[in-house]
This record gives C-alpha cells, structure tokens and sequence, in this order.
C-alpha cells in the first residue's frame, strides 16, 4: 500500500499546482435576430480571442473537437432546431456548451389576453407574447414581459377550433435579477362551455446553474384536444429560497413568447 | 500511477504560456500572488487597491477584521488595519502637501472617511443634505471618490441616486451633477470616478456608468462633456497611468451573473487597446463592437492597480475570498 501513496501524492500535487493556470475559454456568442421564426433564421457566432475555433452541432449532441468548424452563419429552418456551440484552443481548456433551441411558427393566434405585467418590464405592448421576438436573456431589451404578480394567466384565442397538440411558453430564469421559474404552469383548454385542465408541470429550482438562460416549456397534449382557447397559468415562487441572496422575497416571472402547434 | 505523474507534468509544460492582452499592453498573469494566510489576513470582497509613496500595496476588503491588508509589492503582508467599515468600496490615495491621505467610501455606513495612510480618522462626510435632493442617509451610498489637485473631492452615489458630489478639500458641499435619468449627462450606477489630468490644459472627470457599459466626461464643475462607449462591459472605476486608462470590468453584458469580467486598457484617444482576457477590440468606424470575456483568468473583477513598476494587481469581487492577482507586463 505504501508504495502507491507517494506517487499518487505526486501526480494530486502537481494537478493542483498546474491547474489554477490552466484557463478555460469563455462560451462563445451566439447572434441572431430572435429563436422564433416563420421559414428560416440565419445563426452567428462570434469569439474574438486569437488562435481559436468554435465548434457547433444542430443534432443536440455537445460538440467535441471533432464537430463541424463554424465558418460562417448557420442556416436554421426546421422547428426546435438546438444549436450547441463551443470554442477550443491549444492552449486553454475547451469551453462550456452555449446554446439556443429555435422555435418555428405555430397556428395562427386570433388575440391574446394576458394579466397586466408589471410596468417596468411590458415588452412591446399587448402582442408581446406572439411577435415572434424573443429567445435572447436581454431583460432591457422590449421582447420580455416581467410579472410579479401571484399568479399570470394568458388566454390564447384560435381562429377556429383545431386539434392542438403542443402548447409552448418560453421563459426566463436568471437568479441573479430574482427571475426563477414558476413554481407551477397549468395549461387548460376550453371545452364545453368551460376551461379544463390538460396538462401541467411543477419545477424545482436549481441553485447550481449560474447566469441566464431561456427555457421553452412544451406542454404534449395527449392525443391532442380540440379547441379554439386555451388558457395557460402560471403560479410565482412567492418567497425566494433559503439559498438565494433575496430569500424570502417574490421573485419575477419573466415570458416572451407562447405558441400552439 | 508513478508513469501517470511522471507524463501529467509534461504534458502541461507543453502548453503555450499564457499571455493575456493586445497590441502593446500584454501580460503574464501571477494568481499567486498574495502569500496572505486567510486564517490571520481574512478578505471578504476585495474591493480596491492603491499604492502609497512607499511604494506599498494597500488592499480595502469588506472583512472587519482587516479592511486594510497592507503588502509589499512581491505579495507578503506587512501590516493591516480597519475593524470599522463594514461597507468598505471605494479607496483613493491622494498626495496632500506630500503626505498619502486615504478616502473610504462605506456602502453600509452611508458615509466617505479620510484617514491617515495608519488608519486615524481625520474626516467624515455624511449624506450630502445640502444637495436638497437627499432625504435620509440610506438613500445615499457612496462608492467611489476622486481628489482634484485643488483638493476637491467628488464623491460617486454609485448604488444610490447616481449622483457626483463635489465638496472643497475642507468637505463643504459645493454642486452635484449626473444622477439618474435619459439625457446623456445622466448615469446609471455611477460605480468609480477619477480626475484625468492627460491632457493638461482640459483637466476633466472620467465617470463610469456601469449599467450602461460606458465612461462619461465631464469638466471639473460638472459639466458634461462626452460619453465613451465600451459595448458590453460593465466597467468598474477609471484608474489613469502614464497615457492609459486601466479598468477592471465586473462582467460581460452577454453572461450576466456567471463570472464573466475582464479588464480593460484604453490610450490617450480613450480608444480600447487591449484586453486582458477579454475580446480582441474591434472598431467600426468610431463605434466600438460589442466586447466579452473570452478566457476565464477572473471572475469579478472590481478595481485595477498599476504600480511604480507598471505591473498590474487586480481586485476582485464576490469571488470566492480569493486575494488580488498581480499581472507583469510582456515587453
């Protein structure tokens, strides 16, 4: 046994010795106008550091050193397309995985109605939630609605009565401006003179992810329903958790776009 | 196990030295620097750092126990004092009739303390009542102050209403300026301030407006004069040596509250000519392209100190009780 403890003292010593230098690369941008689109979104990169490549996939996959090399923009045209990149150097450790999920239109919306957001975050105006802007985590940019309100309701109308089968909303959540995911999303469709529940989620946050991020929510409506109207509730974390530095206060709700399929 | 120790030594050897920065402002990066022991010199935030005429490092920390760690220039402690500013931010040394004299900016305490270069209090400034645009002393939270060679002294609400107040050198409330607002003299997190003296004949103030990724001028009675755009950084204080300015930048406006910060050099022209670990600088016209964290050498860096020997030491923020990195110049 004895022998084994010097060398293997070694090789922890000299890992900890060397690692503290041993940078990672920072993830790299991703630019594009919005992830929701109608036929096709072109997708940029950018990582402005010397004597390095990005490296990107559209099949989900993480991109290894082996992924096709980015040359130039990425033609997108196929609905909920993820494009996951990431830059390698000879020098530096390969970097964390940025990605995006590009989100292609949906049935056609005749009106929305939606709670009142709070002044300081209404987006564009009463169309927010269909304009197909949105999918970046720039909360002073117009294309989010911020709510603090206990519970968001947003009624979608349909033109006519379809067979729905999927219902999305694209959140935000990033802690660091007290923006967590609901605490609860229940989706209900109008049938028979009344909204009935057809599907809903519960999520637990998750105080190991840093900085922000969109999350799409897909509700999969079993056999799809049919309707014309759905309502869609989100329920706010009314008291931040213990491990956040604004425990005990609300947190935000923040959307910016809802769609049918 | 003993082949694997033998080749891991090898393999990192092989690896480039890393040399952070552009163009002619390029350093090695020494993360080692600080030979503080954290059970007898305990940081918590270190927020800024100045040097004094003995050529001294001193460091402000948000730990009570030793606000101020004082350190030679190859990282060991050689003194500390402070056990009273629990929202110690903002550090300047200025040269008053040949002597260092200290200004803290306390977040908690609402106040700015001038102290000897040993810590005696010599002044405190309290909420700028005068101003009629404060009504209790919470609303005011000083970050940062800048001396004036005349000895006036402007005082930056960075964390309260954004306004810069200027006092004589005796701390009599003269004007305030800036405060929040959609004019371009307005400022948004008026974090750091500094007097530029580059240009002799137009001594001027540089301002950063932090939320807003930029510097903004203006003329020593509070006029304003210009903005510099620095797309997507969150710039900390302006600290002016020789012809550049240096300044630490929190975090990139592309990766909000994931450790992101870089620092940044700007020339004479106040042009972005190097960034350390930080993106190649890019200019379309006059107009800056958008700037980002691209090697994660720090995490939240808060204050930049260029020494007599142009190495640069770097304070940071929220990041992990860690202590300043010193940088050395490449020639």
């Amino acid at each position: 046994m004895k022998i084994w403890i010097l060398p293997t003292l070694l090789v922890l010593y000299t890992v900890s010795i060397n690692a503290q230098d041993n940078f990672q690369l920072a993830r790299p941008l991703l630019k594009y106008p919005s992830v929701f689109f109608t036929n096709e979104v072109a997708v940029e990169m950018a990582f402005a550091e010397a004597n390095t490549q990005i490296r990107y996939t559209l099949d989900g996959r993480e991109p290894t050193e082996n992924a096709p090399l980015y040359t130039q923009p990425v033609r997108i045209t196929k609905g909920f397309t993820t494009v996951k990149a990431r830059v390698f150097s000879k020098i530096y450790q390969p970097s964390d995985v940025v990605e995006a999920t590009f989100i292609k239109d949906g049935l056609p919306i005749k009106s929305l109605e939606n709670t009142a957001p709070n002044p300081k975050y209404k987006g564009s105006g009463a169309m927010t939630l269909i304009d197909n802007k949105g999918g970046t985590t720039n909360i002073s940019g117009n294309t989010w609605l911020g709510f603090q309100a206990d519970t968001v309701d947003i009624v979608v109308q349909l033109p006519k009565k379809e067979k729905v089968k999927n219902v999305l909303v694209n959140l935000l959540r990033d802690y660091g401006s007290w923006i967590f995911l609901p605490e609860k999303i229940e989706v209900y469709a109008f049938k028979n003179d009344a909204f009935q529940l057809v599907d809903n989620k519960a999520f637990k946050q998750d105080n190991n992810v840093n900085g922000a991020a969109c999350v799409p929510i897909v509700f999969a409506l079993k056999n799809g329903i049919k309707t014309d109207k759905l309502k869609i509730q989100l329920h706010l974390v009314k008291q931040i958790p213990e491990w956040h530095a604004g425990k005990g206060n609300k947190s935000w709700i923040f959307v910016d776009e809802v769609k049918a399929y | 196990m003993g082949l694997l120790g033998a080749t891991l030594p090898i393999q990192y050897m092989g690896k480039q030295e890393v040399i952070l920065g552009h163009n002619n402002k390029r350093y090695k990066i020494n993360t080692r620097w600080s030979q503080a022991d954290a059970a007898r010199y305990p940081v918590n935030n270190c927020h800024e750092m100045v040097q004094d005429k003995k050529g001294r490092i001193l460091l402000l920390t948000d730990e009570t126990r030793n606000n101020v760690l004082i350190y030679n220039k190859n990282g060991k402690i050689l003194d500390s004092w402070g056990t009273e500013y629990p929202g110690a931010h903002g550090f300047t040394l200025f040269h008053e009739n040949g002597e260092d004299m200290l200004f803290i900016c306390d977040n908690n305490r609402h106040q700015v303390i001038k102290t000897t270069i040993d810590g005696r209090v010599l002044m405190t400034l309290d909420y700028p009542k005068e101003s009629g645009v404060y009504a209790k002393a919470e609303e005011y939270v000083p970050t940062e102050t800048a001396i004036a060679p005349n000895g006036d002294i402007y005082v930056a609400d960075g964390y309260g209403k954004d306004y810069i107040i200027q006092y004589n050198h005796k701390g009599e409330y003269i004007r305030h300026f800036g405060g929040k607002g959609d004019t371009p003299a307005h400022l948004s997190n008026a974090h750091g301030i500094c007097v530029d003296l580059r240009d002799k004949a137009n001594p001027c103030l540089v301002v950063s407006s932090r939320l807003q990724n930029a510097f903004k001028r203006y003329d020593l009675t509070g006029k304003y004069l210009e903005t510099i755009d620095l797309k997507g950084a969150w710039v900390c204080r302006p600290v002016i040596k020789g012809e550049y300015l240096y300044a630490a930048v929190l975090q990139s406006n592309n990766s909000t509250g994931a450790q992101s910060g870089f620092v940044t050099i700007l020339d004479k022209n106040n042009k972005v000519v190097s960034n350390l670990a930080g993106s190649t600088p890019q200019y379309q016209g006059n107009q800056i392209e958008e700037m980002y964290q691209t090697i994660k050498a720090f995490q939240y860096p808060h204050d930049v100190l260029i020494d007599d020997e142009e190495c640069m030491y770097v304070a940071q923020w929220n990041s992990g009780k860690t202590y300043p990195i010193k940088l050395e110049p490449v020639i």
